[in-house]
């Protein structure tokens, strides 16, 4: 390893970090500013042209606001359960390309801190880790609303990673490959949502559930649990969960796009590799624009529901998906033709309109 | 129909001879009852004659006559006027057997009147203070009882500046500060011990649950700081992992004791006081206290100003349904989106309150006789074209957006359920009541003010859940566009009071119960005139306060998620529920 990939990996993530902080601060914006308007509000508008100041408004308030530790909370913990909860969300984006290889000073630097072979897996991993962030919230705050919210994550978590795995599952095959930058590579000509449609759907409500996005913030809960697992942070610890969860929701965001809408890929990018970031950047907005549309429109659904729907039908609809997927990739390799592919979203679509057939009412009405 | 009521009322003196008296004297109605046979006729009155719904418990202090009285009004489902009955009972030594083995929806309004009178309900299952904190001294209530900083008995009070020297009244109480504390009592180690009862209570039910598995209880305070609760109002529950398995209803929090400043105050300045009490619907508020101050000066307003009051009342009714759905789906999670849209609409029937009253939300538009205010220019087209254009369409739109969302199906139906029964024992009124089956309006019931000529339907669903309560509300809506469309339709011209306007009425002495179908629910007046300038009693039966009676039942079994939907579907305001 020499001096140059040391740099280069130091500024990448140095970059990568600053773009989440920053995104992260400007998100919380984006959402004020797109709820005001789905609410017939204007939103901030004081701070700056726009209100385009407003999160360093937010910023200094949080720095400056009194840190409370409650009397009985166990401190040593209470203090690391942010910093466990904002650390994963940070790094997961490690493993993302978001953009071609450009050439830069004579040296081709990819635009993505690492490739893992492994990144999928990477991925998996790491956002699990943000859960103990929250239940060790929760358990160590010694408030009982915050005791509730950590354990409602801990079991929402559970039960929708399953699914989340399994829909990762679809890329996977079709690429055979868990490295990203293949996955990405693969989808030059064809976006795999199209060959996913249900693979994408499962995905992208996995990952409300996964960020605590609404209809999914069950942890959080404001209307039932004052504010959940975070009940008793205050100032800068509040913040980094708040930081958490948004850097989360851009990562995830990320990550939906890498997998099956092409991730940086697009008109021209070949010739202009700087089309690469802003193309991958649009698409993200796009996802997280869809985000706080959702939260706009949608109540809460109850926890035991929630639950439900994850075991009895999101689950299901993965499993089949990823077989669905396994067999499609198996006849288009025995007779050597990539058209049967197209076997998937039909046949995967079928199979989610029977499971949405045999579920209907069973989820929601139906109970009196 | 009326002739038959004849016949009971007779009957009931004559069924418990020496038991049982007409109340005799002027101004009164009703019976006067002995205490020992109270439960004895309650019981005839409920099973025999059809009065199945206990409307008001509360009580009056006659200090003069050195009694307690307990008053009860009791109504038929099915319609019809009230049934009065009276208990007199020692002021040193006031007990009065309890109603809630037989009228459930007794228990807040009996333990509100031993709070506040110091009537002891003997047998009432859970008799605590409710609005005062344990350990209050005294019944505030009591026409001897005098608080910190008194200065006299009735409004208007004396100059402070009677030769032009000004004094503070803190320096002329003999008390100094009138704190009267126990012989051995240290205020820096007193600690609050007013949650003992209530946690004991709560414990005798955990005791009591049956589990299989050995699992845990815990005790959660949802409440006085929470988002959900719409106020100060405090929810103490008993989870069973999710599953609420106890809740007692803690309130008080914002009490001021609005009934004795009510009869402080004289007649006129009650007006404007009552539209503090619920004061997301201050027209209807205006609307109960004219009727029943109405009712003991023995006038009626002017053709022009029923109705008038009565397209205010429905303005009133429709924001506060818009208000209550708006807030009932936020407490379901949604983030404030239907909240605003509804508010939006709200806002335009405030600019007209505004116009007409000068004020957005404390209206005080009312007057005994009358209205205060005629409508001023363009007020008119402005109301006819929300009732006729904008509100109809809008009303459409939320139906569309909200009422078959899956979601919000998913957590209203089947939760909270109260059955017709129940509904009536525990005295709900309003949507609560009508979206448990029981087509029970006082608007149709016991028509008051000029609703006899109007046509529309009473607004019922049979299921009883938090879905069917959000169905009742948005069926009055459209009954209460009806409504205004026929009143603005007819509204004629003329005098807008009856006689002129005056700052003291005269009130003939008496007693006079004036009720209304507000929105949240039945809203009482009980006010019992000694022909002074200041009511001698002034009793608000608030709806909110009543409703919440029914709460622990709706909640147990559900989760905790649905409590806070269940509180939301019961639409209260701390305003009244604490007055």
């Amino acid at each position: 390893m020499d001096w140059a990939s040391l740099a280069e990996w130091t500024l990448k993530s140095f970059a990568l970090i600053f773009a989440l902080l920053g995104g992260f601060a400007y998100l919380t914006l984006f959402e004020r500013k797109l709820i005001a308007r789905f609410q017939v509000r204007i939103g901030p508008n004081r701070a700056g042209p726009f209100g385009l100041l407003q999160p360093v408004a937010d910023g200094i308030k949080l720095i400056f606001k009194e840190e409370l530790i409650p009397a009985q909370a166990d401190k040593i913990i209470f203090i690391l359960a942010p910093i466990i909860t904002v650390v994963p969300a940070l790094v997961i984006m490690a493993v993302v390309p978001f953009g071609p290889p450009i050439q830069l000073f004579g040296r081709t630097i990819s635009l993505q801190i690492i490739d893992l072979n492994v990144g999928v897996l990477y991925i998996m991993a790491i956002a699990s880790v943000s859960v103990y962030g929250i239940v060790l919230a929760g358990w160590s705050s010694n408030n009982k609303y915050a005791t509730l919210g950590g354990i409602r994550s801990s079991a929402q978590m559970i039960s929708y990673e399953l699914a989340l795995g399994l829909a990762f599952t679809g890329p996977v095959l079709l690429t055979s490959s868990l490295s990203l930058a293949e996955i990405v590579e693969a989808q030059r000509h064809i976006w795999f949502v199209l060959y996913q449609p249900v693979g994408a759907f499962i995905f992208w409500i996995s990952t409300l559930a996964e960020v605590n996005r609404a209809p999914f913030d069950m942890p959080e809960a404001e209307q039932e649990l004052t504010a959940g697992y975070h009940t008793e942070y205050s100032g800068m610890k509040f913040a980094l969960f708040f930081m958490a969860e948004y850097i989360k929701m851009i990562a995830v965001s990320a990550i939906a796009v890498t997998l099956f809408f092409g991730g940086y890929r697009g008109p021209f990018v070949d010739q202009v590799p700087l089309l690469g970031p802003i193309y991958f950047l649009l698409k993200v907005v796009g996802f997280l624009f869809l985000m706080v549309w959702v939260r706009a429109t949608l109540p809460r659904i109850r926890y035991d529901r929630l639950m439900a729907f994850g075991w009895k039908v999101l689950f299901s609809l993965a499993l089949g998906n990823a077989m669905l997927t396994a067999l499609g990739v198996l006849l288009a390799d025995m007779f050597q033709n990539s058209l049967w592919l197209w076997s998937i979203p039909v046949t995967t679509i079928a199979f989610f309109l029977l499971v949405a057939y045999l579920m209907r009412g069973s989820i929601a009405g139906g109970n009196r | 129909m009326s002739e038959q009521m004849i016949l009971t009322q007779t009957d009931l003196a004559e069924r418990f001879p020496g038991k049982v008296r007409r109340d005799e004297r002027k101004g009164y109605e009703g019976y006067i009852v002995e205490a020992d046979a109270l439960l004895q006729v309650a019981q005839t009155l409920r099973d025999e004659m059809g009065y199945d719904y206990l409307s008001s418990i509360t009580g009056v202090d006659y200090l003069p006559d050195g009694y307690m009285e307990s008053v009860y009004h009791f109504y038929r489902t099915t319609g019809g006027p009230a049934l009065v009955l009276k208990v007199q009972t020692p002021r040193d030594h006031a007990v009065v057997p309890s109603l809630v083995s037989l009228y459930p929806g007794a228990e807040f309004q009996e333990r509100e009147a031993w709070d506040l009178l110091g009537i002891r309900y003997e047998g009432h299952p859970d008799l605590r203070r409710i609005l005062m904190w344990e350990g209050f001294a005294g019944h505030p209530l009591r026409k001897d009882w005098r608080e910190p900083y008194y200065e006299e008995d009735a409004k208007p009070f004396k100059s402070r500046w009677p030769d032009g020297h000004v004094y503070r009244i803190e320096d002329k109480n003999p008390f100094h500060k009138n704190v009267d504390y126990p012989p051995d009592f240290d205020p820096d180690q007193w600690v609050a011990d007013n949650d003992a009862a209530l946690y004991a209570s709560l414990a005798k039910i955990q005791s009591t649950l049956d589990s299989s598995l050995k699992t845990d209880t815990v005790i959660v305070n949802m409440g006085p700081q929470h988002p959900s609760t719409h106020g100060v109002f405090r929810m103490v529950v008993l989870l069973e992992g999710e599953t609420v398995r106890a809740l007692k209803p803690v309130m008080g929090y914002l009490h001021r004791n609005h009934e004795k400043i009510g009869e402080r105050n004289t007649y006129i300045m009650n007006m404007p006081f009552t539209d503090r009490l619920d004061y997301l619907s201050s027209m209807s508020n205006n609307f109960g206290y004219a009727l029943a101050v109405e009712k003991l000066m023995g006038i009626k307003p002017p053709e022009r100003a029923e109705y008038l009051r009565v397209i205010m009342a429905e303005f009133t009714r429709i924001s506060n349904h818009l208000f209550a759905i708006g807030s009932l789906l936020n407490d379901l999670g949604a983030y404030f989106t239907p909240m605003l849209y509804a508010i939006e609409e709200r806002e335009l029937i405030l600019d007209i309150f505004e116009a007409v009253a000068g004020s957005r939300m404390m209206c005080n538009y009312f007057r005994f006789g009358g209205v205060a205010r005629d409508l001023p220019e363009g007020v008119y087209e402005k109301m006819r074209d929300l009732a006729f254009e904008r509100l109809p369409r809008r009303i459409d739109e939320l139906d569309l957006y909200l009422t078959n969302n899956e979601i919000i199906r998913a957590r209203c139906e089947g939760v909270g359920v109260l059955t017709p029964e129940q509904a009536i024992a525990f005295s709900a009124s309003g949507p609560l009541l009508r979206a448990s089956g029981v087509p029970y309006d006082i608007r149709r019931a016991d028509p008051y003010s000029i609703y006899d000529r109007f046509e529309f339907d009473v607004a019922v669903r049979y299921h009883g859940d938090v879905y069917d309560r959000y169905l009742v509300r948005l069926d009055e809506i459209r009954q209460s566009i009806r409504i205004l469309q026929q009143a603005l339709r007819d509204l004629p011209q003329g005098p807008i009071l009856a006689g002129k306007p005056q700052y003291q009425v005269r009130v003939p002495p008496g007693e006079a119960y004036g009720r209304v179908e507000a929105p949240k629910g039945e809203l009482g007046f009980y006010v019992v005139s000694n022909g002074k300038p200041n009511p001698w009693r002034y009793h608000v039966r608030a709806p909110s306060f009543v409703n919440i009676t029914a709460l622990e039942t709706m909640a147990k079994g559900n989760k905790v998620a649905d409590v806070v939907a269940i509180l939301g579907s019961i639409d209260i305001v701390l305003g009244e529920l604490d007055r």
